[in-house]
């Protein structure tokens, strides 16, 4: 059972940092496009509001929520390999 | 300098490709002649190439391996371990059931006149001078030696594998475009501003000192005509 509660604690963590560099990366990429959208736009209005305004539409958005996937599918995929694995 | 750059790269891929090769499964076509436990005294040379104590139980410093003993096709035998790699073990197979696996092993135990053909999946490496062996993971029955076997898992894991050292690629070069690079061109503007601003302070400078020369020069006798 002590491996569960370290394979658990130890696996969040390592997926903590995995969902912080996602997360800050598929931001980073977000916020290139917008700049370009602004640019092919025409440039409408201030640069930086363009920018900003795209990005809280795009942290409310599920492709953002989709990141928690980091979590789950590595859990998922320990579960299935325990029953694979072992009773099967 | 090029030589020792090479050897460097070199010795890393055959790290790369050994630690591929020991944790990756593999599947051998074998029959299975017994099973037996050993007593194993780890040293400090093969210690690292077992894994440890059943899942639930503790740690000695010796303890008992199951062996499963099998012969090959061409006639040459093959001898696996049968441990726990523990759901925190290494490598992740999170087998916790070698108890039921040596009994699928006893199950399928075949004379040499009567075979009965198994694929044993397996990771690891038999060495006969460190005396280790490949741990078992599955035993499965089947009809003839030639069995074909195509290595999903391998497959799988080894894209999965390059997929994600694609994108750290591309993380990384994002990174660097959108973070690092417009820092250092903040500090190469700071230093061409740094430099203009020398640069004038040096023309004014040359400026007051060439009017404070030129005044000076005003004192001077004129030539004589």
């Amino acid at each position: 059972m002590f491996g569960f509660v370290r394979l658990a604690v130890v696996g969040f963590l390592v997926l903590s940092v995995v969902y912080f560099i996602v997360r800050v990366y598929l931001r980073s990429v977000h916020r290139e496009e917008l700049e370009k959208d602004w640019e092919q736009a025409g440039r409408p209005g201030e640069r930086h509001d363009y920018v900003e305004k795209g990005l809280r539409e795009y942290e409310g958005s599920l492709q953002r929520k989709l990141i928690l996937l980091v979590y789950v599918v590595p859990a998922i995929l320990v579960l299935a390999l325990i029953y694979v694995t072992n009773f099967m | 300098m090029r030589y020792v750059k090479w050897t460097f790269r070199i010795l890393l891929v055959i790290l790369v490709l050994a630690f591929l090769h020991y944790n990756l499964p593999q599947h051998d076509v074998v029959r299975i002649t017994s099973t037996e436990v050993i007593r194993m005294d780890f040293t400090r040379f093969n210690r690292f190439f077992f894994a440890q104590a059943d899942q639930g139980t503790t740690e000695n410093p010796t303890r008992d391996i199951r062996l499963i003993n099998a012969v090959r096709p061409n006639g040459r035998v093959i001898v696996y371990r049968n441990e726990d790699t523990g759901v925190f073990g290494w490598p992740p197979y999170f087998k916790v059931d070698s108890s039921n696996l040596q009994a699928e092993a006893a199950d399928l135990i075949s004379t040499r006149d009567n075979p009965q053909w198994t694929v044993v999946t397996h990771y690891g490496w038999r060495n006969e001078f460190l005396t280790i062996f490949p741990n078992a993971i599955a035993i499965r029955p089947v009809d003839s030696p030639d069995v074909r076997i195509i290595p999903w898992v391998n497959i799988v894991i080894l894209t999965v594998l390059a997929l994600v050292l694609f994108m750290i690629r591309r993380m990384w070069l994002q990174f660097r475009e959108r973070t690092i690079d417009p820092a250092l061109e903040n500090v190469s503007d700071a230093w061409d501003r740094v430099d203009q601003h020398a640069d004038a302070a040096g023309q004014q400078a040359r400026g007051v000192w060439a009017r404070f020369r030129a005044w000076l020069n005003t004192w001077r006798g004129k030539p004589r005509r």
